[in-house]
């Protein structure tokens, strides 16, 4: 009996020119989201090695370590960055990497090409999110209500099978057909991948598997929320309206509205105003500074070399203080934001969970490492690239670089001195956040969304039961 | 007969729900679409004026004309209340002082990622996205309903001419639809005039045009459904193809045109024109460093064999002579810095044009295009404050030299003598509290609205051009329409 | 209840029905149909003849009394009734992307007849008059009469005990009609009781055993076709609805 069902449900599916008009349709935009994502991402690798390579051409010919004093570090591009942007487009992906000093990110691509600011990027998620909905919302709003209108769900009711095991059928019917064609959709996309010449390693496809099933996830959700609506209303028009309402409003009203009310509930000071702090606190102790080394007296010796070494080592000791209380001031203020914007995102982000579509967006984003946590990740990883940089020039100085002052005797008779080998200079390497740590990350959204799925799959059931199938 | 057809249409609309509905769910987010601009915009001015505030304070407490630098901060126009467009996306500052070039950096967007993951709503998104498929849900059905529904052979059972017919459907249609389209608009411009934004009568006049194009955008989609409706004896059928080509047109083709333009003109990143200006600059202090130490041991060289004890001024003067020949340094690498920039921005212009014009075949890229120069958040946003910034920086750099010159050498500077016979000697420069109030102001760029009014023009005929095109589509589409 | 040692199929024992808007469709109504009958409603639009037969496949539920199949309550147990009833709706509408034939299989098989082949389905299409050649033609390019037949095919190949149908001749031409009524008549010699609200006065005399007259949810008359015989029931219909029977509608049996 429900074999039948499935079967009735399974040809009627693929024999509707819905069912094909939306699969075409799905399938060149699938495989176009995976084509276009392919070759960014060549050309952000492109871009991004020419951009490490003008950097390291820029060090030839300097003969001194000490003359090295900064290096830009480069956010590398991600594969599934291009799949999943995220926010990869609008956090700064350049440090200008100083000894010491604070480190920003600046470049974000939409600040630097606003063309693409305007239409952002069709990726995967996109597809996902907004088309992929649509279409779930479009192949599941006439399930019961348009066998009534057709008149055959009477027909189908005057028969001894329990209304359970005809939705039973339905959604058995639906999900299989529509899955599997969206499985091999988003199958050949990903085959698209390596034939473009974009390889990616076992982990990446784990990932990207994980996205494919939150993005399965997401479209059955709609389905069943489909079939749930359907069930409730008397006429296809009215479950279109009442789908459509919900698939605006979710996605996308509920998560803007819920991120920029309860951004604002919570009071994060703003970057400008830290600046300005910092810069206040910085001019206060140049002038502690510098009256400290109003009161220095250098030492009355003969030895040239010893004045200078004594007058270096004085040096370094109060702009080593000096940097401390900076460093200690500027982290304080920046644990303080960076705390407040914890709270801010928390807040947030569980408010904007009431739309299914905020659980996939942030789910996707978190395992292709492209949510708003990319931006402290590549801030922690620049603050540890610091350390490392400074550590190395004044091991190869022997100086404490970016103390202020550097204080050189030249001979003009020294042999000429070889070039540096700017090679040597530590290289900046981006770890992205592991596997493991993406997934748990990630658990708590593919848990909603399957909550999501049980609950409107109930909701039909029960609904369905009470349906006056006149 | 006209008359009565378009009164039939009119009626129908209005009593029904749909109606009800799409009134108000356009009431309700253009309500709180504009009350969540308004409320952005608010802050973003506070936010706006305690920086600027802060810069003043910061400027006060500089003591060195060496090392005054200015922070000169974007100021927030009223019609982002209506269009955002870009300007989350674009810096909201530049230094302006002697070594950095004018860059704007920070943007709202890259300061607070957790407000890019699903972005800001808005007026312009909302008819965008929003009254489009609101449109085409109201127009789908127009022809091909009434046929489904058996009333399409009752009236051409009259002599009604077809042309007639075509011609009330659309008009009643349209205005039926700018009824629950046109108050919930208007009703959010009286809530920005409760709330006293202020505008300028030149923003008053951008935002009728804005309203205009809106509506012209409606329109678009209304005549488009009401074509479709045409185009199939099913509504089923017509619901789809219009749902298709609405997801065609409105969510891939803006992007796929950009997209497209971005992979048939190549441009290089900011980041390696950044390098090859840094290799540059790096080469060229090289340079310097190099005939400097020159300099210096030729000096040494005559200090020893001249008597001892040359006057302080005489030093200030060196290191005077010294710090111009680092302006001219800067000054040579500005310059190859402003034509790799302006190289990089042409090649950037040439595909953003490109990439603009594929996009303009759908009507909401055109539409979000007009908005946005319109609201003065498009792309102009930008070049137009690098521009006035850049022009700002010349003044206030010229005004610093000037008053760097009039305090006299050493004001600020440091100087450290070593003497083999003396020891060493530090030196500081005179130091005074210096006043800044005098300094050059900043005006901020205002894009005169006959400056875009082609632009817009341009963009307003190509959706007029659209409405007449599915008109005569769905014109000729019906005559040969199945009445059956 | 028993009539010559045959079995109620079909019985409406105090069967009412009332609208949540408040309106009584139904009033009190009793009847009992008996294997190899055929029992016609005639009724004015909105007697309460659909109602009747919606209860019977427990798309409503009654508001007092039973709707019984073979002794069953619908409301009580909606599936074991189901089984043993086919319906045909006034309007048949059936999948239209699907052929005939594969409506039939689908329809069959969910009426439990798994076992059917398409020889089954063509013999029994042809019977209800459905030429060959459209057989495998999607449903979407049939008239109404076309998927009318349909319909009846699909309740024929059910074989149950009772068939409900709803103006199963509205749409039908005169020769399809005329089969029809051989048809009903071939059914009730299988032993069939047949339920079937009509507009068709001549043809429910020509067909019927029973006919009842009803107007406001009540049974205004009920006769054997055989006493009714000589009597002319369109004048007796019209006066009926007119308001002045000609004598006491009798009730029950
Ligand atoms: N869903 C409903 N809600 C309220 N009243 C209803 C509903 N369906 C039917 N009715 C009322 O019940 C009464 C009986 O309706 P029913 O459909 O049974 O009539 P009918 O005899 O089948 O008429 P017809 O010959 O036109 O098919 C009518 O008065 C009708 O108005
Ligand atoms: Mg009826």
């Amino acid at each position: 009996m429900l074999k039948t069902l499935v079967e009735k449900e399974i040809r009627e599916i693929i024999g509707s020119p819905k069912f094909t008009y939306t699969f075409i349709v799905c399938l060149v935009l699938i495989l176009l989201s995976f084509y276009s994502g392919a070759v960014s991402y060549k050309d952000n690798v492109t871009h991004w090695e020419a951009a490490k390579a003008e950097n390291l051409q820029s060090f030839e010919g300097i003969k001194e370590w000490y003359r090295v004093q900064e290096n830009r570090i480069f956010l590398p591009p991600q594969p599934l960055a291009t799949l999943v942007s995220g926010v990869s487009n609008d956090i700064g992906r350049t440090s200008n990497i100083e000894p010491s000093g604070e480190v920003t990110a600046d470049d974000s691509r939409y600040n630097e090409e606003p063309a693409y600011a305007y239409f952002r990027f069709i990726d995967l998620e996109f597809i996902f999110l907004v088309v992929l909905a649509l279409f779930a919302i479009m192949l599941g709003y006439d399930a019961i209500c348009g066998e009534k209108e057709k008149g055959t769900l009477k027909l189908c009711l005057s028969n001894a099978i329990p209304r359970t095991k005809f939705l039973m059928g339905k959604f058995i019917g639906a999900f299989s057909v529509l899955s599997i064609s969206l499985i091999i959709s988003i199958g050949l996309g990903c085959l698209l991948l390596p034939l473009l010449g974009v390889h990616l390693s076992s982990e990446e496809w784990i990932r990207l598997g994980l996205i494919v099933v939150a993005g399965l996830l997401y479209f059955g959700l709609f389905l069943a929320m489909s079939v749930m609506v359907s069930s409730f209303t008397q006429r296809t028009a009215t479950s279109f309206l009442i789908l459509l309402i919900i698939w605006i409003s979710s996605t996308l009203i509920l998560p803007r509205v819920a991120v920029m009310v309860s951004g604002r509930a919570v009071d994060v000071p703003t970057v400008d105003e830290l600046g300005y702090q910092k810069a206040m606190y910085a001019t206060e102790q140049w002038k502690s500074f510098l009256n400290s080394l109003d009161n220095y007296t250098p030492i009355e010796n003969e030895d040239m070399e010893e004045v200078m070494a004594n007058f270096n080592k004085f040096m370094d000791s109060i702009s080593i203080a000096r940097e401390e209380r900076m460093n200690i001031y500027r982290s304080r203020l920046n644990e303080q934001r960076y705390n407040k914007e914890l709270e801010r995102s928390q807040i947030a982000f569980a408010l904007a969970r009431i739309s299914p579509s905020s659980s996939l967006s942030l789910a996707s984003s978190t395992l292709a490492g492209t949510s708003p946590e990319l931006k402290d990740q590549f801030y922690q990883q620049a603050k540890n690239y610091q350390t490392s940089l400074k550590e190395f020039l004044n091991e190869k100085t022997g100086m404490n670089m970016g103390g202020g002052f550097i204080m050189t005797i030249s001979e003009s008779d020294a042999p000429e001195k070889d070039p540096i080998d700017p090679t040597e200079i530590p290289q900046f390497k981006f770890e992205p956040e592991s596997l493991s740590k993406s997934v748990q990350k990630a658990l708590p959204d593919f848990g909603l969304l399957i909550l999501f799925n049980c609950i409107f799959i109930a909701g039909a059931f029960v609904s369905f039961n009470r349906y006056d199938a006149r | 007969m006209l008359h009565t057809l378009i009164q039939k249409e009119l009626k129908s609309i209005t009593v029904s729900n749909k109606f009800l509905v799409t009134f108000m769910i356009c009431s309700l987010l253009l309500i709180m679409s504009v009350l969540i601009g308004i409320n952005e915009y608010k802050q973003a001015m506070t936010q706006y004026e305690t920086v600027h505030q802060m810069a003043d304070e910061r400027i006060q407490q500089v003591s060195s004309w060496h090392s005054v630098s200015y922070r000169e901060h974007r100021k927030p126009s009223p019609l982002m209340i209506f269009t955002s467009g870009l300007s989350y996306d674009i810096g909201r500052w530049s230094d302006i002082n002697r070594e950095s070039t004018v860059k704007l950096k920070n943007s709202i967007y890259s300061d607070d990622p957790i407000f890019a993951v699903f972005r800001i709503i808005d007026f312009t998104f909302i008819v965008q996205i929003i009254f489009s498929l609101l449109a085409i849900l109201f127009t789908f059905n127009a022809v091909n309903g009434e046929k489904e529904s058996g009333t399409l052979r009752l009236i051409f059972s009259n002599a009604v001419p077809r042309t007639k017919y075509i011609l009330a459907k659309c008009i009643g249609t349209w205005l039926g639809l700018l009824i629950p389209i046109l108050i919930p608009i208007l009703l959010s411009v009286l809530i920005v005039m409760l709330f006293q934004i202020e505008f300028s009568s030149q923003e008053w006049i951008r935002l009728v045009l804005l309203i205009f194009i809106s509506v012209l955008y409606t329109s678009i989609f209304i005549v488009f459904g009401v074509f479709m409706s045409t185009m199939s004896r099913s509504s089923n059928v017509s619901f789809l193809l219009s749902l298709v080509f609405w997801i065609c047109f409105v969510l891939i083709l803006p992007r796929g045109g950009v997209m497209a333009s971005g992979n048939i003109v190549s441009v290089p990143r900011i980041a390696e024109v950044e390098g090859m200006k840094v290799s540059f600059a790096k080469n060229k202090w090289e340079n310097y460093y190099k005939d400097m130490d020159k300099r210096l041991s030729g000096s040494e060289h005559n200090d020893d064999s001249e008597e001892d004890g040359i006057s302080d001024d005489m030093m200030w003067a060196n290191l005077k002579a010294e710090d111009s020949l680092r302006k001219e340094v800067t000054r040579e690498i500005e310059g190859y810095e402003e034509s790799l920039l302006e190289d990089w921005k042409n090649k950037q212009k040439a595909q953003q044009n490109l990439g603009f014009m594929l996009a303009r075949f759908s009507p909401a890229a055109t539409y979000q295009l007009a908005a946005m120069s319109l609201s003065n958040t498009d792309i102009s946003l930008k070049s137009s404050y690098e521009q006035v910034m850049k022009d700002y920086r010349e003044e206030f750099n010229s005004y610093i030299d000037k008053k760097s010159e009039n305090a006299g050498p050493g004001a600020g500077s440091i100087m450290i003598t070593m003497d083999s016979d003396k020891g060493m000697d530090l030196k500081m420069g005179r130091d005074e509290a210096i006043d800044v109030s005098d300094r050059p102001q900043f005006v901020h760029p205002k894009t005169q609205l006959s400056k875009i009014l082609p632009d817009v023009i341009v963009n307003i005929s190509i959706l007029l051009f659209m409405i007449f095109g599915l008109l005569t589509g769905a014109y000729f589409s019906f005559m040969r329409f199945d009445l059956r | 209840m028993n009539e010559n040692n045959k079995q109620v199929i079909l019985e409406a024992v105090n069967l009412t029905k009332k609208y949540d808007d408040g309106v009584l469709a139904l009033d009190n109504l009793n009847f009992a149909i008996y294997e190899n009958e055929i029992f016609a409603m005639l009724g004015g639009n909105g007697a309460g003849k659909t109602t009747t037969i919606n209860i019977f496949l427990n798309l409503l539920e009654p508001t007092s009394g039973d709707a019984k199949v073979c002794g069953v309550s619908s409301h009580i147990e909606p599936l074991v009734v189901k089984k043993n009833l086919a319906y045909v709706s006034e309007n048949v509408m059936l999948y239209p992307n699907f052929t005939a034939l594969q409506n039939l299989d689908f329809f069959s098989q969910l009426g439990g007849q798994d076992s059917l082949t398409k020889d089954h389905y063509q013999e029994v299409l042809i019977r209800v008059g459905l030429a060959e050649q459209v057989h495998n033609n999607k449903l979407k390019g049939f008239s109404k009469g076309m998927r009318q037949k349909c319909g009846i095919a699909i309740a024929i190949l059910k074989d149950t005990k009772a068939i409900l149908f709803d103006e199963p001749t509205s749409g039908l031409d005169p020769k399809a009609g005329y089969e029809f009524i051989q048809l009903l008549n071939d059914l009730k010699g299988e032993g069939k009781a047949v339920l079937m609200s009509t507009h068709d006065i001549f043809r429910a005399k020509e067909a019927a055993d029973t006919i009842a007259i009803m107007n406001d949810g009540k049974f205004l008359m009920k006769e054997k076709a055989s006493t009714l015989f000589d009597k002319d029931l369109e004048s007796l219909y019209m006066q009926y609805m007119a308001g002045h029977a000609p004598q006491p509608a009798s009730e029950g049996v």
